[in-house]
C-alpha cells in the first residue's frame, strides 16, 4: 500500500496550486459577484493543460489518470469551486464519447477540443427527472437517417457556452445517447440560472424543438443511453468528491489563518479549545474524504468497478465540505457572515456537492445496492 | 451603444486599476478597496477610511484580513483646505474644456452654417474666458496638491496607499497637461486671438487645436479620476 504521491504527481499538484493562487483564488469573489463566465481563466487553464484531461492521446489529448485529475481538481476548487467547475465540466460530457463513441465521433467531437478552447455540456437532467434519470422525457423520433429531438433539459452546466451537447433522449421508449452540435437549428439556450452558489459556473435551460440529429451522432445503439449516462458517473464522481475536498481545504486554510492571528480575551483565537477542536475536526474530515476519493479514483484507473467507492467518496466529501464551510464561518464569527470575507461563499458553494451528480441519498442507495449483493463485508 | 461604451470604459479602467493596485481586498469593516502591496513587511495596514488596523494574509489566493485594532485618534486638518480647494479646479475645468469645444465646433460649423456667424462674434470672449478658467483651475490645483500632501502627512501619517500614490501621480500629470494647454491657448497658435477660432486655412493651426483639445480631454479624464479616488478616500466604497 503506497500513500505518498509520485514525483510526477507532486509536480502536477504544485503546478495546479500555483495556477490556483495566481488565477483562481484572487478572482473568486469577482466572478461570484458578477456571475460572469470565467472564460479568460479557462483560456489560461487550457494553455497550461488543465482542461480536457480525459481525452486520449490518440485524439490529441494529454490524458491524466483519474487520480491525478482528482488531485488537480482539489487544488483548483480550493481557489473557487465555481471556476473549477467551469474548467472541468467538459469532462462530464466528454466521457460518454470516450466510453461509447466510435473513432469517427471521437475525431469529430474530442479532437477539436484539444486544439482550441471549446466547451461541451452533459444534457441529461430534465425539470421532472433529476436523480431519477430513467424518467427523462425528451423524445428522439427516427425520420429517415436522422432523429428529431424534442424536450427540455435543465440545469445544464456550460449550457450557454457549449459547442456540443451529450443528450439523453427516448427512441420508442428506449433511452438513447446522442451528441448534438450546439448550432443545430431548434436549440434554444435559456438565461443563466441564478443559483445559491457556484456563480461562476454557467447553468442554463436548453430546449430542443424539432432538432435534427444525424444517425452518425448517436452514441452506441438505441437503448444504450442509460448505461452510458450512468457509467460516466463512475468516472466523474471521484472528481466531484475532489471538488468538495477543495472547499474543505479552503475552509480549513481560511479558518486556520484567521484563528492564528485574531486575538480574543488576550490570547490568540486558536488558543481557545472550542475553536481549535473545530480545526482538528475539519482536518480529520478532509483526510478521510481524501482517502475515500483517491481510492475511488485509483480503482477506476485500475479498471476495477468503483461504483460503491465513488458513491462513498462523493457523499462523504460533500458532507464534510458543507460542515467545514459552516464551521469556518463560525470560527470567523461576525466576519464569517459578511460578504467581504470568503467564508460565506464556501457555504453557498458547498451545498451543491450534496445535490449534483447524484444527491447524497442516491449515493447511499448505490452503496446499499452493492451491500445487498454481499454475503459479508471484509 | 451607450451601454457598450460604458462596458468598454469600465473594462479599461479595471485593467488600469489592476495594474496600478495589484491584488486588492476589501476592508471587512468599511468595504474600502485596499491593495495587498500596501501592507508593510509586518503585513499590517491601517484602513485610511475607517481606521481599523488589519493584518492581511493570502491563502490560496483568498485574502483573509484580520482586524486587530482600531486607530481611534486620527487628526483632522483644522482648516480643511484640501477638501475645499479640490472642488474649485474640478468645478472650473469642465467649463474651460466646454469653451474650447464650443470654439472648435464653431470653427468647423462656420463654412457650412452661415446662420452661426452672429454667434461667432462672441468667440474672442469665449476664448478669453476659456483661458481665465484654465489658469484658475490649474493654478488653484497647485494649492490643492500642496494641501493634499499636507493632509497625507498629518492624517494618514505618510503611510503608503495606492490611492494616494495615484493621486500624487495624477496631480502632477494634471499640472503638466494643464500647463501645456494654457501655454498653447495663450500663444494663440491654436485658436486665433483675433477671431477666437481655428484658422482652417492653416494646417499648423488645425494640428495645434487638435493637440490642445487632446490635452484638455486627457486633463478632464485625469481630474475626474482624481475626484473619484479622493471621494472614495473620504466616503469609502
Amino acid at each position: 500500500m503506497q500513500f505518498s504521491p509520485s514525483a510526477e504527481q507532486t509536480e502536477l499538484v504544485e503546478k495546479a496550486r500555483a495556477f490556483t493562487k495566481e488565477y483562481i483564488g484572487p478572482n473568486s469573489m469577482k466572478y461570484d459577484r458578477s456571475g460572469e463566465f470565467p472564460r479568460e481563466i479557462c483560456r489560461e487553464a487550457f494553455k497550461q493543460g488543465f482542461m480536457n484531461p480525459h481525452i486520449p492521446a490518440a485524439y490529441g489529448g494529454s490524458p491524466h489518470t483519474v487520480l491525478d485529475h482528482c488531485m488537480v481538481l482539489e487544488e483548483m476548487a480550493t481557489g473557487c469551486s465555481g471556476i473549477a467547475t467551469a474548467i472541468d465540466a467538459n469532462g462530464l460530457s466528454q466521457y460518454p464519447v470516450i466510453l461509447a463513441g466510435s473513432d469517427d465521433q471521437k475525431r469529430r467531437f474530442l479532437a477539436p477540443m484539444t486544439e482550441e478552447l471549446m466547451f461541451s455540456a452533459y444534457a441529461v437532467t430534465e425539470p421532472e427527472a433529476g436523480s431519477d434519470v430513467s424518467r427523462v422525457k425528451t423524445s428522439a423520433t427516427k425520420m429517415g437517417n436522422d432523429y428529431v429531438l424534442n424536450g427540455i433539459k435543465w440545469w445544464i452546466t456550460n449550457g450557454s457556452v457549449a459547442s456540443w451537447y451529450f443528450v439523453l433522449a427516448r427512441v420508442d421508449d428506449k433511452p438513447t445517447a446522442f451528441v448534438v452540435p450546439a448550432d443545430s437549428p431548434g436549440i434554444i439556450r435559456g438565461p443563466k440560472e441564478i443559483n445559491l452558489g457556484q456563480h461562476a459556473s454557467n447553468t442554463v435551460r436548453v430546449t430542443f424543438e424539432d432538432v435534427k440529429v444525424e444517425e452518425r451522432n448517436r452514441l452506441g445503439d438505441e437503448g444504450d443511453g442509460f448505461q452510458i449516462a450512468m457509467k460516466t458517473f463512475d468516472h466523474t464522481r471521484p472528481g466531484v468528491a475532489a471538488g468538495a475536498n477543495g472547499i474543505t481545504k479552503a475552509a480549513l486554510n481560511i479558518a486556520l489563518s484567521y484563528a492564528k492571528r485574531r486575538r480574543t480575551f488576550d490570547k490568540k483565537l486558536i488558543s481557545n479549545q472550542g475553536i481549535s477542536f473545530k480545526l482538528a475536526e475539519i482536518m480529520t474530515g478532509l483526510d478521510a474524504a481524501r482517502y475515500l476519493t483517491y481510492r475511488a479514483a485509483w480503482l477506476f484507473d485500475q479498471g476495477e468497478d468503483n461504483a460503491r467507492e465513488a458513491a462513498e467518496a462523493k457523499w462523504f466529501a460533500a458532507d464534510v465540505a458543507m460542515k467545514a464551510a459552516i464551521e469556518c464561518s463560525q470560527v470567523l464569527g461576525g466576519y464569517g457572515f459578511t460578504t467581504e470575507m470568503p467564508a460565506e461563499k464556501l457555504i453557498r458553494d458547498a451545498k451543491i456537492y450534496q445535490i449534483y451528480e447524484g444527491a447524497t441519498e442516491i449515493q447511499k442507495m448505490i452503496i446499499v445496492g452493492k451491500l445487498m449483493r454481499m454475503k459479508e463485508v471484509h | 451603444m451607450f451601454a457598450d461604451l460604458r462596458r468598454i470604459t469600465a473594462k479599461i479602467a479595471e485593467r488600469f486599476k489592476r495594474r496600478f493596485y495589484g491584488r486588492t481586498f476589501n476592508c471587512p469593516v468599511c468595504h474600502f478597496e485596499l491593495a495587498v502591496v500596501d501592507a508593510g513587511s509586518n503585513r499590517l495596514l491601517v484602513c485610511p477610511v475607517c481606521g481599523v488596523v488589519i493584518d492581511i494574509e493570502e491563502v490560496y489566493g483568498h485574502a483573509v484580513p484580520v482586524v486587530l485594532e482600531v486607530e481611534l485618534y486620527r487628526p483632522q486638518p483644522k482648516a480643511r483646505i484640501h477638501p475645499l480647494a479640490t472642488h474649485v479646479p474640478i468645478g472650473l475645468y469642465p467649463f474651460a474644456v466646454l469653451g474650447a469645444v464650443l470654439l472648435a465646433a464653431g470653427s468647423l460649423a462656420r463654412p457650412f452654417l452661415p446662420a452661426v456667424e452672429p454667434l461667432l462674434a462672441r468667440a474672442p470672449m469665449i476664448a478669453d474666458a476659456t483661458l481665465v478658467l484654465l489658469v484658475l483651475s490649474v493654478g488653484l490645483s497647485i494649492l490643492t496638491f500642496a494641501s493634499g500632501l499636507w493632509d497625507w502627512n498629518r492624517r494618514y501619517r505618510r503611510r503608503s496607499y495606492r490611492q494616494i500614490r495615484l493621486k500624487i501621480a495624477f496631480s502632477i500629470l494634471f499640472l503638466v497637461l494643464g500647463g501645456l494647454a494654457i501655454a498653447l491657448h495663450a500663444s494663440g497658435a491654436a485658436f486665433s486671438p483675433a477671431s477666437g477660432l481655428i484658422d482652417l486655412g492653416s494646417p499648423a493651426s488645425i494640428v495645434l487645436a487638435i493637440v490642445e483639445l487632446a490635452l484638455l480631454s486627457a486633463g478632464m479624464a485625469v481630474i475626474a479620476t482624481l475626484g473619484h479616488v479622493g471621494g472614495t478616500l473620504v466616503f469609502g466604497k
